[in-house]
């Protein structure tokens, strides 16, 4: 019998290994032509002239197309502030300009090259302190007539103000006994998948189907509709095999500008990206953040008032980004009891590549300052700071920052197992120390369909709009529906990918899959065991009360010789009865919160099903070059009930990788002309193999309430790991040094610089 | 200029006129019609590519394919056996974990068979180093190592 707690082998495995799997670039069509784009020359210039002529001319170019060739569209999902190409300004140095399709990608380079752009430099505005000076050059002059979203509060050059409140912080840091304030520095980094950015499209009259390398394509359709100005049932995107995501594939990028080329030059075409251009125009990177964090606290440890100021770098325009600044001041909170809070975040336009949500975005970062923090407060105090967090820490029925009430949590059991695994307080050499951080994550409870329909031998299949990018989410939703129908998992075909096909989905974002479409899964299950039910009761002419589904088959209780197979009732269905489930599952209600006194309220205000996390480090620290290695890692999460766990612990270790390398190398480099130093993998290092240190995992289960969680009370997984890696990985550093390093990531030459002050 | 060549890949040869600038992957991927291996970044960097030639892993896309001409090329679609039977490692990357988008295993596949052919029991630490020119972002690395070391014991 299968249950959803067995380990499970995901269906494309077999595809993936063998190398037959296609990726979005493995696609090839008769007459297929190949894009490139024309890339602003300038991080921030207006445009004078474009002439396109010269490009147009060159033998093998069957288009060329600027803003003039598309409807004059602005989009946006906060904040509708561009367009598809640039029209009269250019605003960072990966801003398309124009976009050439051609034979081949030689010429089609040769001819992007044959642009002429003419452009008046203007002044470029790179740091997000100095995007909020009174009087910095604005990025958009005319941001007051763009369309946005009611509850975005927005001024000039921030897109996007949150403020959250609680209680009278000023009157709480008064009666502080010891006030710790602190200033930290985020560097930009990017979800580099290994698989750059690829779209294919091909037009059939007026209708055009697009492959795309997209976490979301549901909202890749309606940015294609909304901006090509077309019925969305005039647009398919089909999501081959997805080489990874991270979120920089998530929002609608590329889609309308290759669908665009194809239809002006009547064949199929294909963009794909370089990994420079993955760096340059991703559209989809982790921001940096300025965070200033300043706390009071009482001689026993308990914590009176915590106030902060955030900027977050928003770059040159808004995709997901601008809900973050209230996310990330509720980070800077933490999952901790304060009496009173006060944080204030901004987020700045800057002349760079586009921010948005890349795994659990603003976490990583705001949780590295803050866990930084409150070692130093720890130390203030002359506290342990794994003393001061067991204090502090929030547990059933404390308040959250807004005054969320906590219910069936397991934070403070995550920091405990954690220090467990690790040996915290174990004899060490003296270039080693652990460090510890707390973090936590909401789960984002968004609509979602599927339907289930047995086949006429008694299979089934799965047809959904969720989609995947390798975590395995979309792989795991054949054992929800086989417990529920008493099937084997390995009895369902599964089809996603499609937007013709399944009802609508967020896509493989906020580590929403299980959690909203496992519900609908779930829903389509139960409704198709209900009509197989009405069929049974109609083949063994008996009461449909008196009938159970197991294993396969349905019978009667108390006479299980009176029974029909599934397989015998899809023959009986065959062509007359139609045995398809469809559901679609309430989305939970947010819990209750304070938030009169909160500004920019963008749905962060009380965290659905939180998951909390600590990790417990233990680290190398070479005091002669500032050189970190992570030796050991314990992880602990409390996400509800976990489903699935060899895909639950394949996120824990691919997250707390991406942490550790977030921690010690990732960062962008900007010149002084705000473009990118390092686009390239040479320079923007990730971990490797032998990088990568044993990652000990703990689980602590504590299911949500039904209708408060995800199915069976699971709560999101995917997100949580990268979340506190790098705060914890910051605490060993100054266990080791005695110097806490301000700036990420933490290069050697960072730790080096702390260790001199 | 093309120049005339013949790549011998997975068992099979195949002519084909190629100009002298052409890397290894790129005729792979178009004229060979074999897209197992991937390009991640075209300079050398992630192992998305990589191929065995003549036993020795490359990265296919830092290879000029006339240079292959007349040596063995093995690529992932020529590591599971005639019958469709997936090879060892294969089947462990999926028992283990090993594989999540799948984008860099061809590449770590192809690496780790490598290793296994010149040292079939090595340890921790030779695994993480041999693979260390591949990069992935998915799994930790920490499936990939459990599956080859639970095809190393095995032999
Ligand atoms: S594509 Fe060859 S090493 Fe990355
Ligand atoms: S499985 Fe995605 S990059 Fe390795």
């Amino acid at each position: 019998m299968a249950t959803a707690e067995k380990p499970f082998i995901r269906q494309d495995g077999k595809d993936k290994v063998t190398g037959l799997g296609r990726y979005t670039a493995d696609l090839d069509m008769t007459g297929m032509l190949q894009a490139k784009f024309r890339y602003s020359d300038h991080a921030h210039a207006r445009i004078t002239r474009i002439d396109t002529s010269k490009a147009r001319a060159l033998p093998g170019v069957f288009a060329v197309i600027t803003h003039e060739d598309v409807p004059d569209v602005r989009y946006g999902p906060f904040v509708q502030d561009r367009r598809l190409f640039a029209k009269h300004k250019v605003r960072y140095e990966g801003e398309l300009v124009a976009a050439v399709a051609a034979l081949t990608n030689e010429i089609a380079q040769r001819a992007v090259e044959l642009i002429e752009v003419d452009y008046e430099p203007l002044e470029i505005v790179s740091d997000v302190e100095a995007a909020l000076q009174p009087g910095a050059p604005l990025l958009h002059e005319e941001w007051a007539s763009y369309g946005a979203s009611e509850d975005v509060v927005r001024e000039g050059n921030d897109c996007s103000r949150s403020t959250i409140l609680k209680g009278d912080p000023d009157k709480g840091m008064a009666e502080a006994d010891i006030v710790v304030k602190e200033r930290y520095v985020a560097d930009m980094s990017h979800a580099v998948p290994i698989e750059p950015h690829a779209v294919v499209a091909q037009w059939q009259g007026d209708r055009v189907t697009i492959w795309s390398s997209t976490q979301v394509p549901f909202i890749a359709r309606s940015g294609v509709a909304t901006t090509l100005e077309l019925p969305e049932a005039h647009v398919r995107i089909v999501v081959p095999h997805l080489g990874g995501g991270f979120g920089g594939k998530c929002e609608f990028h590329y889609e309308a500008q290759v669908a665009a080329l194809a239809r002006v030059a009547q064949r199929p075409v294909r963009l794909v990206f370089s990994r420079r251009e993955e760096f340059l125009a991703p559209d989809h990177r982790r921001e940096g953040q300025v965070l200033e964090l300043e706390t009071g606290v009482r001689r026993d440890g308990s914590i009176v008032a915590r106030r902060g100021r955030l900027i977050l770098d928003n770059g040159a325009y808004s995709a997901d980004a601008p809900f973050f600044p209230q996310l990330a001041a509720m980070m800077a909170a933490g999952p901790y009891k304060i009496e009173n809070v006060f944080v204030d975040a901004s987020l700045a336009y800057t002349n760079t590549t586009p921010s948005g949500s890349v795994r659990a975005p603003t976490a990583p970062q705001a949780c590295w300052a803050l866990e930084q923090h409150m070692d130093s407060v720890a130390g203030q105090l002359g506290m342990d700071p794994v003393e001061f967090r067991r204090l502090n820490i929030v547990k059933n029925g404390d308040e959250g920052p807004t005054r969320q009430v906590f219910e069936d949590i397991g934070a403070a059991e995550t920091l405990e197992r954690a220090v467990e695994l690790i040996g915290y307080g174990k004899e060490l050499p003296d270039d080693e120390a652990i460090g510890v951080a707390v973090g936590w994550w909401p789960s984002f409870g968004i609509a979602s369909g599927a339907y289930v329909k047995i086949n006429g031998d008694g299979s089934a299949t799965i047809i959904t709009g969720a989609q995947e990018c390798g975590t395995g989410a979309v792989m795991a939703l054949p054992l929800l529906a086989a417990e529920i129908l008493g099937m084997e998992p390995e009895s369902f075909s599964l089809l996603y990918q499609d937007t013709d096909a399944g009802p609508f989905d967020s896509g493989a974002s906020g580590s929403q899959t299980t959690f909203n479409n496992g519900r609908a899964v779930m829903a389509a299950a139960n409704d198709v065991r209900e009509q197989l039910l009405d069929l049974a009761a109609e083949q063994l002419e008996a009461n449909r009360d008196d009938l159970e589904l197991k294993d396969g088959a349905v019978s009667v209780k108390g006479s299980p010789t009176k029974s029909v197979t599934i397989p015998e009732l899809a023959e009986a269905a065959h062509g007359s009865t139609l045995l398809l489930g469809r559901g679609a599952d309430a989305v939970p209600e947010m819990p209750a919160s304070d938030a009169a006194g909160c500004t920019g309220r963008l749905g962060m205000e009380s965290f659905l099903a939180p998951t909390f996390i600590t990790h417990a480090v233990r680290c190398k620290v070479d005091r002669e070059t500032g050189v970190v290695r992570v030796l050991e890692v314990a992880a602990v999460h409390e996400s509800g009930r976990v489903l699935n766990p060899i895909g639950a612990n394949g996120q824990v270790e691919g997250g707390v990788v991406m942490g550790i390398g977030m921690a010690t190398l990732e960062g962008s480099l900007l010149g002084e002309d705000a473009r990118q130093l390092n686009p390239h993998l040479l320079d923007y290092k990730l971990q490797t193999a032998s990088d990568s240190p044993p990652i000990h995992i703990g689980w602590v289960d504590s299911p949500t309430k039904p209708g408060a969680g995800g199915p069976k009370g699971s709560k999101g997984i995917g997100e949580p790991p990268c979340v506190p890696t790098p705060g914890a990985i910051a605490n060993a550093i100054a266990q080791v040094t005695g110097a806490r390093v301000h700036q990420l990531p933490m290069t050697p030459a960072r730790v080096w610089e702390a260790m001199q002050r | 200029m093309r120049y005339d060549a013949t790549l011998k890949v997975n068992g099979r040869a195949y002519p084909v006129a190629i100009e002298p600038g052409r890397n290894l992957l790129s005729v792979l991927r178009s004229e060979v019609g074999l897209t197992g291996a991937k390009e991640g970044c075209d300079d050398s960097e992630c192992g998305a590519c990589m191929v065995l030639l003549d036993g020795q892993p490359v990265n296919s896309c830092s290879y000029l394919a006339l240079q292959a001409d007349g040596r063995e090329i093995v690529t992932i679609e020529g590591l599971a056996g005639e019958d469709g039977d997936l090879h060892p490692l294969q089947q462990a990357f999926l028992d283990q974990g090993g594989v999540q988008c799948g984008f860099c295993t061809p590449g770590m596949l192809i690496s780790a068979k490598a290793l296994l052919d010149r040292n079939p029991s090595p340890d921790e630490d030779e695994i993480r180093l041999a693979l260390s020119g591949n990069l992935c972002r998915c799994t930790g690395y920490s499936g990939i190592v459990r599956a080859v070391q639970a095809v190393a014991e095995q032999r």
